[in-house]
């Protein structure tokens, strides 16, 4: 099939149907809205259900009870949003039940603001509710690699029995570019679904045993870490500076160190593409003698950088720097990345660890 | 006829409730309801937070333990994706009512097919007695140590009569468990709002006064006087809406 | 790889027009992104969208230095000419007054693609007059390639019944340059 142009919101829908989504309930926000705009209409037509939720709060809650009978079932917001979903959110990992939840992230705390951004990345990353549990959290850099990855969402979600978090900047929501849509999957019920007969025994409440699940979570969180993490990264096996950088946000940076590798600098990227688990193992790669690590984020305080600071902890001997470059808000301009990395070669930037 | 009265197989475990309590009694007529009308291997239920969550330890059945007060919305959820299953949440006042007020409320609006069985027991019963929207005017709790003064906290909430009387729904009732006779029409009412939902009628809503002896601080004989003279004149019971009534 | 930049008034058609060039290129096996400003910025005032494309990988998708900035009104000339790359073209209609433009590293042309809709009795189609003037201005793509893409936009839109219209514009903007 060709690819034609789509509009981020509105292809991630189409990919929700075909890999089989047939339940999805949420409340509008700018910049998710249009996500359910499509599903209001298009889930009727395959036989599934939607239902426009009083809150997200409500919507969520939906979610939980559709995930309970087995269904593929999604919500999608922003900023506040996703915030009042954290209770649910909370919820299905405590009950062990799939679904993916989309953040389309906005900027600012409180009511915050509509401009595209990246400053969720902590919550979305150390689970978000209270509690002790991570989702799995998915960051697609273009709207092809979103469609793509919305499968591998359920996927690891249905594997591990975790919610997946999709974690794109607003920006990738609202802008059009080229794409192709997956296949049609065939709809199916995960095993553990309520059927009204009890056939799957789901432990209550009142009858579990914490320290014995406590050591279950443990191995299950393990696994993910071990198997799961996903990125991509280039020269950086012999680069004095790699930069490290998800999304959209990331997008530009690679261009950036392109550029610069051809202006005769030696750098590198590593692009996560799971948040969590971090994708510590690309660490290994890094030239030993590197001179420092630098993360490009779309926030106001450097999220990603405690991640990367850790990573570089683990994988590097020295002490090797690292240093953030956050642009607040919007997709940093690869020219910006450029004059920054110039002022951080030259030591006229702090390191941030 | 004759008709054998056994525990209903689902719910042939022990649960935790206080002596005296009435959440035995309603838990009972809810499985010997779903059991008489062939859906006892068909249900689902949505399960609240207080003591309505002790059903979950007694329960054979499918039924998820929602989050504070959202049991109407996972219900939505379960019962828009498995249309042919029962949805039965299982909530407290305080569950139903306070925490839990926009989603309850909303599920009647939409006139979701699903059956809501909330337990009044005027207070909230799990975390130590605390004051309800349903608690008495003058009533002492836990947080109204003086008596519940309306003035300042609002008069105690009839929430059938606002579904019943304001949205669409399918049926509305409410019952008591203080004596055999109102314990037979409470049968009857559970009964109707599981057969409106089995025929795709609506939102159905059975409230049933019950007793708290202990934060009531009653014996249970005393509490059931208390419902009848002191509850029930507030909180008439009888069918709210009939089926068949909705447009 | 291009950046252009369409901006003017809401409801001027300028997001139609980004649409219109991304369409080509994509067409033309290129790549093409189209950013749009959303949200509150999208309500009474003014609108625009960056549409770049090329071959090869559009790193970035955001605004960064347009060679061509289409302005249809005077706010979006003032808040956008700043951000034209040096040897840009900015291309404005006939309403926006450039007197007081201090670069002379761009070149600026003015179509007055409102009086050229006008006369054509196709009032709203001064957004496809300068579509079809930028698709000259670039010489990326041929006119046939803008006709055809146009055509597409607007059968799906279901708004075909201007299609003549909507050709005797492009065609006018096109061949003003």
């Amino acid at each position: 099939m060709a690819k034609k142009m789509m509009k981020g919101n509105v292809a991630i829908a189409e990919a929700a149907v075909r890999y089989g989504v047939r339940f999805y309930a949420g409340y509008p926000i700018t910049p998710s809205s249009e996500i359910m705009e499509y599903l209001s209409w298009r889930l009727d037509e395959v036989g599934g259900a939607f239902v426009q939720a009083e809150s997200e709060l409500s919507g969520v809650n939906m979610v939980i009870g559709a995930a309970s009978c087995g269904v593929r079932a999604l919500t999608a917001s922003s900023g506040p949003g996703i915030s009042l979903k954290q209770e649910g959110v909370s919820t299905l990992c405590d009950e062990e039940l799939s679904a993916v939840v989309i953040n389309m992230v906005r900027y600012g705390n409180g009511l915050g603001t509509l401009y595209s951004s990246q400053t969720d990345y902590l919550r979305e990353t150390r689970g978000g509710g209270q509690g002790d549990y991570r989702c799995i959290v998915l960051c697609p850099y273009s709207i092809q690699e979103a469609v793509d990855m919305l499968g591998l969402a359920y996927d690891l979600a249905e594997k591990y029995r975790v919610v997946t978090v999709f974690m794109a900047e607003g920006a990738l929501g609202q802008m059009m570019e080229p794409v192709e849509l997956p296949d049609f999957i065939e709809t199916k019920k995960n095993y553990w679904g309520f059927d009204g007969k009890y056939s799957y025994k789901k432990i209550g409440i009142f009858d579990r045993d914490s320290m014995k699940e406590a050591v279950a979570l443990r191995e299950k969180y393990a696994a993910i870490c071990e198997n799961e993490q996903r990125w991509e990264d280039e020269g950086i096996e012999d680069a004095d500076y790699v930069f490290v950088s998800y999304g959209l946000t990331g997008r530009s940076t690679l261009g950036a160190a392109r550029e610069l590798r051809e202006e005769g600098y030696k750098v590198g990227h590593i692009r996560p593409i799971t948040a969590w688990p971090f994708p510590h193992k690309a660490f290994a790669k890094i030239n030993p003698n590197v001179k420092g690590i630098i993360t490009v984020e779309a926030n106001a305080t450097g999220q990603l950088i405690e991640d990367v600071a850790l990573a570089t902890k683990k994988a590097m001997e020295n002490n090797v720097p690292t240093y953030a470059l956050p642009y607040v808000y919007g997709i940093p301009a690869i020219k910006d990345i450029k004059e920054d990395f110039v002022k951080i070669a030259n030591g006229q930037v702090r390191e941030a660890y | 006829m004759a008709v054998e009265r056994k525990v209903p197989a689902i719910i042939d475990k022990p649960m935790n409730f206080c002596p005296g309590c009435g959440h035995g009694i309603i838990i009972r007529l809810i499985g010997e309801c779903l059991t008489e009308l062939g859906q006892d291997q068909n249900v689902i239920y949505a399960i609240g937070v207080g003591c309505s969550s002790n059903l979950g330890g007694g329960l054979e059945a499918d039924r998820l333990h929602c989050c504070h007060g959202r049991a109407a919305a996972v219900a939505t959820g379960m019962k828009r994706v498995n249309k042919e299953n029962i949805v039965l949440t299982y909530q407290g006042d305080g569950d139903a009512y306070c925490i839990g007020i926009a989603e309850s409320l909303n599920a009647a609006y939409r006139n979701e097919n699903i059956t809501v069985i909330t337990i009044n027991n005027t207070n909230f019963g799990m975390t130590g007695g605390q004051m309800s929207v349903t608690t008495m005017e003058g009533q002492k709790t836990s947080t109204s140590k003086l008596g519940r003064n309306c003035d300042v906290t609002g008069f105690p909430m009839k929430f059938p009569e606002m579904v019943a009387s304001q949205f669409n729904v399918a049926y509305a009732a409410r019952g008591s468990v203080d004596k055999p006779q109102n314990i037979i029409k409470l049968k009857a009412y559970i009964k109707n709002a599981i057969e409106a939902q089995m025929n795709g009628e609506g939102y159905s809503i059975v409230e049933v006064l019950s007793p708290c002896p202990i934060n009531w601080g009653m014996t249970p004989s005393q509490s059931m006087e208390h419902i009848r003279d002191v509850v029930m004149p507030y909180f008439p019971i009888g069918v709210l809406k009939e089926r068949g009534e909705k447009a | 790889m291009k950046e252009i930049v369409f901006a003017g008034f809401g409801g001027q058609g300028v997001l139609t027009s980004g649409l219109i060039i991304s369409d080509i290129a994509v067409e033309n096996g290129e790549n093409a992104t189209w950013m749009p400003s959303y949200g509150s910025a999208m309500r009474g005032g003014t609108a625009n969208c960056t549409v770049k494309y090329g071959e090869g990988i559009i790193y970035n998708p955001s605004q960064e230095e347009p060679n061509l900035l289409l302005a249809m009104n005077q706010p979006s000339f003032d808040m956008f000419i700043g951000k034209v790359a040096k040897d840009g073209i900015v291309l404005v209609s006939e309403v926006v007054d450039t007197t007081a433009c201090t670069r002379d590293d761009v070149k600026i042309v003015v179509v007055p693609c409102h009086k050229i809709a006008d006369e054509a009795n196709h009032s709203r189609g001064a957004n496809i007059v300068m579509t079809g003037a930028i698709i000259k201005l670039l010489g990326d793509h041929t006119m046939e390639q803008g006709k055809a893409a146009m055509e597409r936009m607007f059968n799906k839109k279901g708004k075909n019944k201007f299609s003549e219209l909507n050709e005797t514009v492009f065609e006018a903007g096109y061949n003003y340059i």
